[in-house]
């Protein structure tokens, strides 16, 4: 299991010879991408939705300070607490410090990606409060101690034949002859397991997929309902999430619900919307009597006025992890962070370090899918060209790329070297290769290692340009003289 | 740790920004036809027994009819204070939180037809928890208060969110193992939803 960024490449290639792995990689387009295809022509002018999530997040991330005050203003209204982290290790404090004074020895959690940002669980562990994540893929994970493998699907990596051999070694109380054969009797088997924690707990932590300022309100879309029994069953709720998830008012969060179930699951809507506001009211039976927001920024807010801004408009939907190809080779775990695929390559190196992250930001073959799929419209291929701009002007890449690299520049700014280079180039690979291929040179032999390379056919380029254009002047003289001609007549 | 907060806003505030201007209102499709026709056929794609009631006195009828069609006892959690004023012969109703394989009857103030969704606003006689801990929800709506879309409920709650609004569009789900959806993953594993015309 990779922790660190740093190992990305180490990983990538241990993923790519996982047997395991295959088929759960090969559900990624069956089972999100037509999902999500479906869902997009079915809507109508999903275009003009994208623009106007955009434009709603755009406006939330140039005005997080006047939009972060109102919320916290809100929040206050309703007898809420806002508490605001520079970083995981005061997020991780300040939450404790929450639980400390409630005297919370145990925890439920709702799907949050946040406290896997900020290693919450192994925090509140050592700190003797049990934390239980309560969805069903978190779940999963939890007991295997491994991290998720995906944002939305946390358990994607694994087989449901995997999930059963993590139950029968974890719920020990159980009937080890029980059938776990099927799925739904591992969903039904999880499903009493948690109902027990659920009403156990002294303190339930769940993460927000929406902050809305106006209404001081946390917004979480669930399928499972877990969120809610995480929110509802205990004396206490805490939100915890990041800085750049708010936005002006429920009107912009209709909006944003529109684009984010069909860009995740392909859903119209997820099973569960779950608007929480405060703690509950003076008429009302149940919900929490404390409620408390965590605001994280561990990075965020210095992505603000750079190349990397556009990045906080994400809302987490996974649909560029979902139509990567590099995420669709070599899964989650090798990035060895917690939010992988192009938006991982995005975020990692500017909350992380390029130093840390420039692999993921280098991981992409541009092909473009990502940014052409994301329902705010982030530019992440440029974001990642950006990263890997910073990586260079560091000095943080490896002495042969930026050697080689720097050859070429020396070449590309001198027309007349650069063409010579060019065709010697092509006579040298000609040369080279075998039946149209190139398989082998004595340089770059790691890139060649996984790579075949074409041989070049005919001329360069720029002779082939000349050529074109000496052919067009003569094919424009020609024109002019039958044009006069026919004036004459 | 008073200091975060000034310093994480004093970080927003120290940066090279170009405001982006307010947004301008987005208007979605919208939906054509009877509202309460529409609600019914997208709730009901999502594996919901949505069923069309001509008045409140068909509805006793109905929740016995669902409970049998699930095999279970004639027996229903009603919450205390519900505005739901039932009389349901022959079926035993109990007034205390509904256990993981127990039945609830519960009251919707109001639909959505955009997306086949109730609209739950916690509030006195409706508890939040209920959504979420029986195995057989039946939710009792009338056709007139279904609205085109969310904005419309937000209008009709007066800009006054209450604790908890919970938007359910089915029963319970996961496709966490395999990515292949299984149903009742923590809250109910069915929903029947009667739809009162008048």
């Amino acid at each position: 299991m990779n922790l660190d960024p740093r190992n990305f490449q180490q990983a990538a290639r241990e993923a790519l010879n996982d047997p395991l792995l295959r088929p759960a990689l090969g559900r990624m387009k069956t089972h999100f991408g037509a999902g999500r295809a479906a869902a997009v022509a079915r809507y109508g002018d999903f275009e003009a939705l994208r623009e106007a999530g955009k434009a709603i997040r755009d406006y939330a991330v140039t005005h997080l300070d006047e939009l972060l005050t109102q919320f916290e203003r809100s929040v206050v209204a309703r007898g809420g607490t806002v508490h605001w982290a520079r970083d995981a290790a005061e997020a991780r404090d300040l939450i404790l410090g929450i639980l400390r004074d409630a005297g919370a020895k145990t925890v439920t959690k709702g799907k949050s990606m946040v406290t896997e940002e900020i290693a919450l669980n192994p925090f509140l562990e050592a700190n003797g409060i049990v934390p239980v994540e309560t969805d069903l893929g978190e779940y999963i994970v939890q007991l295997r101690h491994e991290p998720p493998s995906h944002i939305i699907a946390p358990a994607f990596h694994l087989s449901k034949e995997q999930v059963a051999e993590t139950f029968f070694a974890s719920h020990t109380d159980l009937d080890p002859k029980r059938s776990l054969v099927e799925r739904n009797a591992l969903v039904q088997e999880a499903r009493a397991v948690l109902r027990r924690s659920f009403e156990s707990a002294d303190a339930g932590i769940t993460g927000a997929n929406f902050l809305s300022a106006k209404e001081g309100a946390a917004v979480i879309v669930t399928n499972e309902g877990n969120g809610d029994l995480t929110r509802l069953l205990p004396k206490m709720h805490i939100v915890v999430t990041g800085i750049e998830k708010v936005v002006a008012d429920m009107n912009d969060v209709a909006v944003l619900l529109r684009l984010l179930p069909r860009s995740a699951t392909g859903q119209p809507i997820s099973t569960y919307v779950s608007v929480m506001a405060g703690r509950r009211g003076a008429d009302e039976s149940d919900g929490p009597q404390a409620f408390h927001v965590v605001l994280v920024d561990n990075g965020r807010s210095k992505l603000i006025g750079t190349e990397a801004q556009d990045v906080l408009r994400c809302i987490r939907c996974s649909a560029c992890i979902n139509h990567c190809p590099i995420y669709g080779a070599i899964g989650g775990h090798a990035y060895g962070a917690t939010y992988m695929g192009p938006i991982g390559a995005a975020l990692n190196p500017g909350v992380m370090g390029v130093e840390n992250a420039a692999h993921h930001a280098n991981a992409s073959t541009f092909c473009g899918r990502c940014a052409e799929v994301c329902p705010v419209k982030i530019p992440l291929p440029r974001i990642m060209r950006h990263w890997r701009a910073v990586e260079h002007s560091k000095g943080l890449a490896p002495r042969s790329i930026t050697a080689g690299l720097g050859v070429w520049a020396f070449a590309a700014k001198r027309p007349g070297l650069y063409r010579l280079g060019a065709s010697v180039m092509a006579w040298f690979l000609r040369m080279m290769g075998r039946r149209g291929t190139v398989h082998a040179l004595p340089v770059m032999q790691g890139w060649f290692a996984v790579r075949d390379f074409p041989v070049p056919q005919g001329r360069t380029f720029q002779a082939q340009w000349k050529a074109r254009r000496q052919n067009a002047a003569e094919r424009i003289g020609l024109e002019g003289g039958n044009s006069r001609s026919r004036q004459q007549r | 740790m008073s200091g975060g907060r000034e310093a994480i806003l004093q970080s927003i505030r120290s940066r090279r920004l170009v405001q982006s201007p307010k947004p301008q209102p987005y208007s979605a499709p919208k939906t054509e036809g009877d509202l309460a026709e529409a609600f019914a056929q997208r709730l009901s794609f999502w594996q919901t027994d949505v069923r069309m009631l001509d008045s409140m006195a068909d509805v006793p009828a109905a929740v016995a009819d669902v409970l049998r069609g699930k095999n279970m006892a004639q027996r229903v959690h009603i919450a205390p204070d519900s505005a739901l004023a039932l009389d349901l012969p022959g079926i035993e109703v109990l007034r205390e939180p509904p256990g993981q394989n127990d039945a609830a009857v519960t009251e919707v103030p109001f639909a959505i037809a955009e997306t086949g969704t109730l609209a739950y606003p916690a509030g006195k006689g409706r508890p939040a928890s209920w959504h979420f801990r029986p195995v057989l929800e039946i939710a009792v709506l009338r056709a007139s208060d279904v609205v085109p879309e969310l904005e419309d409920v937000l209008k009709r709650l007066g800009g006054v969110l209450p604790s908890t609004l919970n938007l359910v569009s089915g029963p319970s789900r996961t496709g966490d193992i395999e990515q292949t959806m299984e149903l009742g993953a923590h809250g109910p594993k069915s929903l029947a939803v009667l739809v009162v015309k008048s």
